[in-house]
């Protein structure tokens, strides 16, 4: 059985599933082992692909802040994405110069994370690959699942 | 013995017909060649290389008669030819009208090789001299490269420099080239002669092309796309700019020319993402594309929510790691073709994980706009069902056995 250790997926899995068991021996809540979970999900992700890309960055920053002080750091981190996302509309909107996709640019900007200050092009780049590694993700939770379940 | 005369003229015609070949139009020369052999068939041009195939396959030409003659076998099986008079004009009546036959015969100097003047004299010689120089050569041709196409191209590819820039420099070229050779390491050599004169003809294309780039002005008479290809060929010559040149008919504002590569680079990354996402093959348009990649990113998060939470609820092993991943490999592999539509299948059982494959396979083909609205409806359905379990407590691991047997029944 030839295991690609190098792979986003193999590097996502390990991270993942050590991040799991941690969760399960720690917490007896279902809510709060869920809300771990989740951010366990993407934060061990970003940790996989590295600072290399804008949206993995945005989410390890926003998983580390969430660790320690969950409210206030979001309250301020969104005041500083706010102010970024002025600033960076402007530009985006200078740049782009068609209203077409104007709002559904709006909502994939919200959806992507770290997708505020962005411009339409590096967008799409950074919808592409969150659109890879979002698939990878939810094809190993999901092999994850499976095995747990059926043994 | 009138054939032969007959055939003599005819080929003393086309000696003549090659040597003027550079100065003459290929259609005045093709003209001339199809009035010669009597018209050919109009076959397609895939077929321009049948004729030489029928003719290597044609029997042998037995040993030379007058091996006195020339230096090389190539040359001295000319007169071989001229023996077989079973080969006639009848074989060229295949030849494909205009442009193959145009090139090849500029190829035939070349592989006929070393000196001209004997070429003419060749064809001059009574009997089949043309004929026979094809199966002589091009079976070179077909050493060399596997395809017709490809030696379509190579002739096409000499064709432009025969015609254009500098044919007598090539014509010169080859007895040089060639001439220190033996009998056995020709066919490599003009192997090897094609692949040089291919790719010294793509070299000057491209310096063709370099120059007139450098010649016209920023006006609109090339297409966007040749001329980047000849931006990126010519980076290593100029300096390193993307050159952009206006199309026809549009501003050559600088600002304009940068919008519209800027627009370009975006609608690129918006064909890039349509193959990501599943069924936006026929989506023309940015925002209902965007749209659909709004959707997709939406249900893949919600996916990943929805796992998560069952995996909180589901209580992992203590040896874990290596032998899950392994034996999640087998299923990954499988699991990475299932679309969205299947994940509510991989619940329970691997009798209904198995199940979901082929349920999830079958439906893929289904309009994947649906997908969404099916995922929606699915998912509260799972919700209800893990929260009509008494989902609060760790105790219901064992529930998701009979959760999982319902749910294969969707």
């Amino acid at each position: 059985m030839s295991l690609n250790l190098k792979s986003l997926r193999t590097r996502f899995a390990l991270r993942f599933i050590r991040a799991l068991k941690k969760i399960h021996h720690q917490e007896k809540s279902f809510n709060k082992r869920y809300y771990k979970v989740k951010v366990a999900a993407d934060a061990s992700m970003a940790a996989a692909v590295g600072p290399r890309r804008a949206w993995s960055r945005a989410l390890l920053s926003r998983a580390r802040l969430g660790w320690r002080c969950r409210a206030q750091s979001r309250r301020e981190s969104v005041e500083c994405w706010r102010r970024k996302r002025m600033h960076g509309h402007g530009h985006a909107r200078a740049a782009e110069g068609q209203g077409q996709g104007q709002a559904q640019a709006q909502e994939l900007r919200s959806l992507v994370p770290g997708g505020e200050a962005m411009d339409l092009q590096n967008l799409l780049d950074e919808t592409a690959h969150y659109i890879k590694c979002l698939t990878t993700q939810v094809n190993v939770m999901r092999g994850i699942v499976n095995c747990c379940s059926t043994s | 013995m009138g054939d032969d005369g007959s055939s003599h003229m005819g080929y003393q015609h086309s000696g003549e017909i090659m040597l003027n070949s550079t100065s003459s139009s290929m259609n005045a020369r093709s003209m001339t060649l199809n009035s010669v052999y009597g018209s050919g068939s109009g076959s397609g041009s895939g077929s321009g290389w049948d004729p030489m195939v029928s003719l290597s396959q044609s029997g042998n030409f037995g040993a030379s008669s007058m091996g006195s003659h020339g230096e090389l076998t190539k040359s001295s099986s000319f007169p071989n030819l001229i023996e077989n008079q079973g080969i006639n004009n009848s074989h060229l009546v295949n030849y494909p009208s205009d442009p193959n036959l145009a090139q090849m015969l500029p190829k035939l100097p070349m592989f006929g090789g070393r000196n001209f003047p004997d070429i003419a004299n060749h064809f001059g010689l009574p009997g089949a001299g043309v004929s026979h120089t094809p199966h002589a050569l091009f079976p070179q041709i077909y050493g060399s490269s596997k395809s017709g196409l490809d030696e379509k191209r190579g002739c096409q590819i000499s064709d432009p420099r025969a015609v254009g820039v500098s044919p007598n420099g090539k014509r010169k070229r080859d007895p040089e080239s060639l001439s220190p050779t033996d009998e056995n390491t020709e066919g490599d050599l003009q192997k090897d002669h094609l692949s040089d004169a291919s790719g010294q003809k793509e070299q000057d294309d491209k310096k063709l092309k370099n120059d007139q780039n450098a010649v016209t002005t920023s006006s609109s008479k090339q297409t966007g796309k040749q001329v980047k290809e000849n931006s990126q060929g010519d980076d290593v010559n100029k300096q390193n700019y993307i050159h952009v040149r206006a199309r026809r008919g549009q501003a050559t504002n600088s600002h304009s020319l940068a919008e519209r590569v800027r627009r370009e680079k975006i609608s690129e990354r918006m064909r890039l993402l349509q193959e990501l996402v599943p069924g936006c093959n026929k989506i023309t348009g940015k925002a209902v594309m965007l749209d659909e990649i709004i959707n997709y990113v939406q249900s893949l998060q919600q996916q990943v929510e929805f796992l998560s939470m069952k995996l909180a609820t589901v209580n992992p092993e203590l040896n874990f790691d290596i032998e899950r991943l392994l034996s999640k490999d087998i299923l990954s592999s499988r699991g990475s073709g299932l679309s969205v539509l299947g994940f509510d299948q991989g619940m329970g059982s691997s009798h209904a994980f198995t199940q979901g494959i082929h349920q999830s396979l079958t439906a893929m083909p289904n309009s994947a706009s649906q997908y969404h609205h099916m995922s929606q409806a699915v998912w509260d359905g799972d919700l209800q069902s893990l929260l009509q379990m008494g989902f609060d407590s760790n105790s219901n691991v064992g529930g998701l056995g009979p959760n999982g047997s319902s749910k294969s029944e969707l």
